[in-house]
């Protein structure tokens, strides 16, 4: 019998062992399956090799705690030698003092620029990463709302311009007719994006279509939202969204709207399934950091698998951010958020 | 002799470790195999025999400094320091610790050797066997998935794990 079929006939006796965890004691490959039947109880390959890691780790640790009052001061007796950790005492070897000096100045540089705010060390386990510049506030939208309490909703029409800056609310029934300087009433949002114009200011989702109304909402602009906009949302754009611009979202970045900054980033925990097989990689999390400098609205936009998402989703939820600001005023931005996960 | 000499080598590498805990690493790689299936013996899952294994050796680090010789072989010292670990652990299933003595009395020291030995001769297969060992008997892919991952062809992964347990038991033959 050649050497692939005695291959063949082994590996039938193996995937019997595998799949009912009985050996044939009578057979030909009775030998080889007793050690493949051991083989199926030994520890993962990697498993041996990360403990070890870990172990590693602990030692200069648990050397210092140990570290006896006359071991450091004998050590400390010694002029022009520095203490080395690591071992049972410490180790003394001579020290150059130019390498003293070269560390005392780095270090100290390193602490100053913490200290003013200049870097901020970011731990390897996360990065956030900024949302591309060239993105508008347009790009995922604001929105806006407004009203005058009235009981009926805003009348049907079309929203005013668009402009950078609202000098009139977005008012569909002007209660004041006569104003002594007369302005246009607009929304605050980018002044080149086109919406459908009329001469009928009013809300293009409304029902009604019949009575004049700034709607049910509050702020003096007109729908049911609250602020000066028009819409369902909260601010001084158009749409059921907040603050500024068109749409149901939160701002993006740029035009002159700054960046969320996380300020309390716990870092994510490994999950164990990704730890055995070492699966590393980075979830990109998408979410909107709204004016309190909460996470909400958090979503997976890349997936690493694993429970790795999970962890991620898990960890980025009690992130507490500075919140993104326009003009001053904090503003609820959607960012994307790089987790990476490394095993070192 | 022999035994004289494990003694003093014994001594010399607790002595190391506790002067200076890096060296902690040979005793644990000569005694890994051992307590991981003293562990994998009396426990159902390998993710529970791992996460115990651990404990054992982070305890045993964190305590060598305390370590006294008194004769016996390193090894009884982690067997100790596991007995505590894996009572703890049966005692969190709301087992009791008196089983885990019975399963204590039947021994198993041989079956414990057996596998320690075959584990460290695994590591010392040429690695597309030792590849195949361990996609096929640990991680417990296919003929198929294991010859996709190696870009190899079925028959050759099935004569990859003919000449694998071949040589472990050759090896084998001539360790006990």
């Amino acid at each position: 019998m050649n050497r692939q079929a005695n291959a063949d006939e082994l590996n039938v006796e193996i995937e019997s062992l595998l799949a009912s965890g009985e050996i044939d004691i009578q057979g030909k490959w009775h030998s080889l399956a007793l050690i493949a039947a051991d083989l199926l109880e030994l520890p993962n390959p990697e498993f041996k090799s990360r403990l070890e890691a870990e172990l590693l780790e602990e030692c200069p640790v648990s050397t210092t705690q140990e570290a006896s009052f006359e071991q450091v001061t004998s050590a400390a007796a010694f002029a022009g030698i520095l203490p080395i950790f690591g071992a049972n005492d410490f180790r003394i070897f001579p020290a150059d003092h130019r390498s003293f000096v070269v560390s005392f100045i780095s270090h100290t540089l390193l602490i100053v620029l913490i200290a003013s705010g200049i870097w901020v060390g970011r731990r390897p386990m996360l990065k956030s990463i900024a949302t591309t510049p060239e993105l508008t506030y347009l790009a995922i939208g604001g929105g806006g709302g407004s009203g005058d309490h009235s009981s009926v909703p805003a009348t049907k029409g079309t929203p005013p311009k668009m402009s950078d800056q609202q000098l009139a609310p977005a008012t569909i029934v002007v209660r004041r007719s006569d104003p002594m300087l007369p302005v246009q009433p607009t929304v605050v949002g980018p002044p080149d994006l086109k919406l459908p114009q009329s001469d009928r200011i009013g809300d293009l989702i409304s029902s009604n279509v019949v009575v004049p109304s700034n709607g049910s909402g509050t702020g003096g602009g007109a729908g049911s939202g609250s602020g000066t906009g028009l819409g369902g949302g909260t601010g001084l754009g158009y749409g059921p969204g907040s603050d500024i611009g068109v749409g149901g979202g939160a701002f993006t970045m740029g035009r002159g709207i700054t960046a969320p900054r996380a300020i309390y980033d716990p870092e994510p925990e490994y999950s164990d399934e990704a730890r055995r097989v070492k699966h590393q990689g980075v979830v990109i999390l998408s979410l909107v950091v709204d004016q309190q400098g909460r996470a909400r609205d958090i979503h997976v936009a890349r997936s690493l698998g694993m429970g790795l998402d999970e962890k991620a989703l898990e960890a980025v939820k009690m992130w507490k951010f500075s919140p993104g600001m326009k003009d001053g005023i904090p503003v609820a931005v959607r960012v994307n958020i790089e987790v990476s996960f490394r095993l070192y | 002799m022999k035994t004289v000499e494990r003694e003093n080598d014994d001594r010399l590498q607790i002595k190391a470790a506790q002067n200076e805990p890096v060296r902690f690493a040979e005793l644990y790689e000569q005694n890994f195999h051992r307590v991981y299936a003293f562990i994998a013996r009396r426990v159902g899952s390998r993710d529970h025999a791992q996460d115990l294994t651990a404990e054992v050796f982070h305890q045993a680090l964190a305590s060598i400094g305390s370590f006294r010789w008194q004769g016996a072989p390193f090894i009884s010292w982690l067997y100790g320091i596991a007995a505590n670990v894996l009572a703890a652990h049966w005692q969190r299933l709301g087992r009791n610790p008196a089983q885990l003595e019975e399963a204590w009395d039947e021994g198993g020291s041989e079956e414990i050797e057996r596998r320690a030995i075959l584990a460290e001769l695994v590591e010392s297969l040429l690695p597309d066997q030792r590849m195949v060992i361990a996609r096929r008997f640990i991680e417990q892919l296919s003929i198929r998935e294991v010859a996709i991952e190696l870009g190899r062809s079925e028959g050759a992964i099935k004569q990859l794990q003919l000449r694998a347990l071949e040589n472990l038991r050759e090896k084998m033959g001539r360790k006990i």
